[in-house]
């Protein structure tokens, strides 16, 4: 089988490995493997790589099946089944702004910096509010740099990793709406899913089963 | 440059895609199947006629008198339209087959050229599951034919979907609800659900009957949660199909898939899909459109299916079935100033590129003079030289 292992920060989520452990799936391999990676372990061949370039193998049937993040499946949209929801590396897309007291520009159009375009722009437009989109992976740097009103970014990178030399927590950002639920996701390609069939099948049910006990 | 999206084809797949366009002509006629060939400009009145996102994009025009046209995206609205306009009077069914390339305009994600070939067959006026089952078992005869093993016919039922969310309760929403569940757009699905009070439970037996697809137990699974009439209507019309597939020889070709679900807003009982290893998107799509006939005031059902000639090609190439084309060439350096010798040749079947004498080496297989002998350089095996008649009795040419 081939299956794929979103990596965005380098190496692949140690909780989506213990669950696929715990399914029976012989992962122990991959723990120390840095993304991006092409790696073989207990009989499937595992893709190492940003979510983005694992749901474009899924799309184009070069992967049975792939765990993605939510928070991707939601900003790309791709043509994919998604098949379960493990459960782990749980967290929420939110909005969030400086503490009240800082300096802020009272625009009429406030301008949002994220790296979810289309998540963003999907949120405040059905809120009726406009924004100006700045795409800014550092999302949460943005309004200290006086480049945005207010970041849309994953609850958990709101304040960065403060083990990086350097990194503080980014100018006190407060949340201020919640957008969406995420979590990790299995999810399989359409043609993966239709010639897929019994292998697909007895991933997906070890791993309801491992999510079922977790 | 040619536009974004649009391609060139070079031999020898041009040729490769003859060959499959002519084999699958050939199963089509096989089953009572007429050729039909339509304008790929239309009305976009014709076209808008079906309420279909693809069409947002599509490229248009107008005419001298005004009349805005478009380009059609894809050919099963104008077969519907050209049975309305002239097959009124004739005894139903009606069976009609394309070979064309449709337009749409091209975005990078949608990995599908902006124009794109597209063999279909049509079965109008057949409203039962033996005349889903022919357009089914014609399908598969066609990969079948052209040599695909491992192909998979996913087969769905937008009935089933239907009786489903008529199930949820949702009155105002169920448009919406549809729309999304066609984009498999969960959050927008959830958020829909949980503004109209929908039930969490109910919503779990539509999520979990999303994942069933192609597994020994889908089907017994699908039974108990069917909760009304109209489910169980279009589980037993689904099995059906699927049994006469079967019996027409195509056991292990099709799964039952209760999660397939197609945009296209004319779609009414069946869905199917079919897909082969190393491509990821459908090589083929088709269903039942009852209601689409009618839109030109001809109230016959109708079921068919397309298949994506470039996928399929892809699908080929990746069995390594893809049929050979056009025949090896023999390059005839000095041919041109020998046209008997050159149409001997092909009388006895070989294709000839005619080459002038001094024509810089062309590549194998080839023939040319020396001296006052002929020297033939095969693509396999060792040259013969000798007389005109010596190398071609050597070649088993005569």
């Amino acid at each position: 089988m081939k299956l794929g292992l979103a990596c965005d920060d380098g190496f692949p989520p140690a909780p989506v490995l213990d669950l696929l452990e715990q399914a029976g799936l012989p992962v122990g391999a991959l723990r120390s493997v840095a993304g991006p990676a092409l790696v073989d372990s207990g009989g499937a061949t595992w893709l190492l790589a940003p979510g983005a370039d694992v749901l474009e193998a899924c799309v184009r049937g070069a992967l049975d099946a792939g765990v993605v993040g939510k928070d991707l499946l939601l900003e790309l949209a791709p043509q994919v089944h998604e098949l379960l929801d493990l459960g782990v590396c749980r967290d929420v897309l939110v909005y969030a702004t400086p503490e009240p007291g800082a300096a802020a520009v009272q625009r009429g159009r406030p301008r949002v910096a994220t790296r979810y375009p289309l998540v963003t722009r999907r949120h405040f437009a059905a809120t009726g509010r406009q924004v100006e989109l700045v795409a800014f992976d550092a999302a949460p740097l943005a309004p200290g740099l006086g480049l945005a009103d207010g970041a849309v970014e994953l609850r958990s990178r709101l304040v960065l990793d403060e083990g990086i030399a350097g990194a503080g927590a980014p100018a006190g950002l407060r949340v201020r709406e919640e957008i969406a639920a995420c979590s990790a996701r299995l999810v399989a390609g359409r043609a993966a899913r239709a010639l897929g069939g019994e292998r697909l099948a007895d991933l997906l049910e070890r791993l309801r089963a491992a999510v079922g006990e977790s | 440059m040619i536009p974004e999206g649009m391609r060139d084809v070079l031999p020898p797949e041009t040729g490769q895609l003859r060959a499959i366009e002519a084999a699958l002509c050939r199963r089509f006629e096989a089953y009572g199947y007429g050729e039909v060939r339509t304008p790929w400009l239309e009305y976009a009145e014709t076209l808008e006629t079906v309420e279909d996102d693809t069409l947002e994009g599509g490229y248009r025009l107008r005419d001298q008198q005004g009349h805005e046209l478009m380009a059609r995206t894809d050919l099963t609205v104008p077969v519907a339209r050209l049975a309305a306009a002239r097959f009124r009077d004739r005894p139903l069914p009606l069976r009609f087959f394309y070979v064309a390339s449709s337009i749409r305009p091209w975005a990078p994600q949608r990995s599908q050229d902006g124009e794109f070939m597209q063999a279909g067959a049509e079965l109008l006026g057949v409203r039962s599951a033996a005349a889903d089952a022919e357009s089914v078992i014609v399908l598969c005869d066609c990969l079948a034919a052209l040599g695909l093993r491992d192909f998979r016919v996913a087969l769905g039922t937008v009935a089933f979907y239907t009786a489903l969310v008529d199930s949820l309760g949702l009155d105002d929403d169920r448009e919406k609800f549809l729309e999304a569940l066609a984009d498999r757009d969960y959050p927008l699905l959830e958020s829909i659900a949980g503004n109209a009070g929908v039930d969490q439970d109910a919503l779990k037996v539509l999520w979990r009957t999303l994942e069933l697809s192609g597994t020994r137990d889908a089907l017994s699974q699908v039974r108990k949660m069917a909760s009304s009439d109209a489910m169980d209507a279009a589980i037993r019309h689904l099995v059906s199909v699927r049994d006469l597939v079967e019996d027409a020889g195509f056991e292990d070709a099709v799964t039952l898939d209760f999660g397939l679900y197609q945009d296209l807003t004319y779609d009414s009982g069946v869905i199917f899909e079919a897909y082969a290893p190393g491509v990821g998107l459908p090589i083929a799509s088709g269903g039942r459109y009852d209601g689409l006939v009618e839109r030109f005031e001809w109230d016959i059902s109708g079921v068919g299916f397309a298949i994506a000639v470039n996928r399929l090609h892809e699908a080929l190439e990746e069995a390594g079935a893809v049929p050979s084309g056009s025949p090896a060439c023999i390059a005839f350096a000095g041919g041109l100033d020998e046209p008997a010798r050159a149409m001997e040749l092909r009388r006895a079947g070989w294709a000839v590129a005619a080459l002038p004498d001094d024509a810089p080496a062309p590549p194998l297989p080839r023939l040319h003079r020396s001296g006052g002998s002929y020297v033939f350089e095969p693509a396999d095996g060792e040259p013969v030289s000798g007389s005109w008649r010596d190398v071609l009795r050597a070649r088993g040419i005569m």
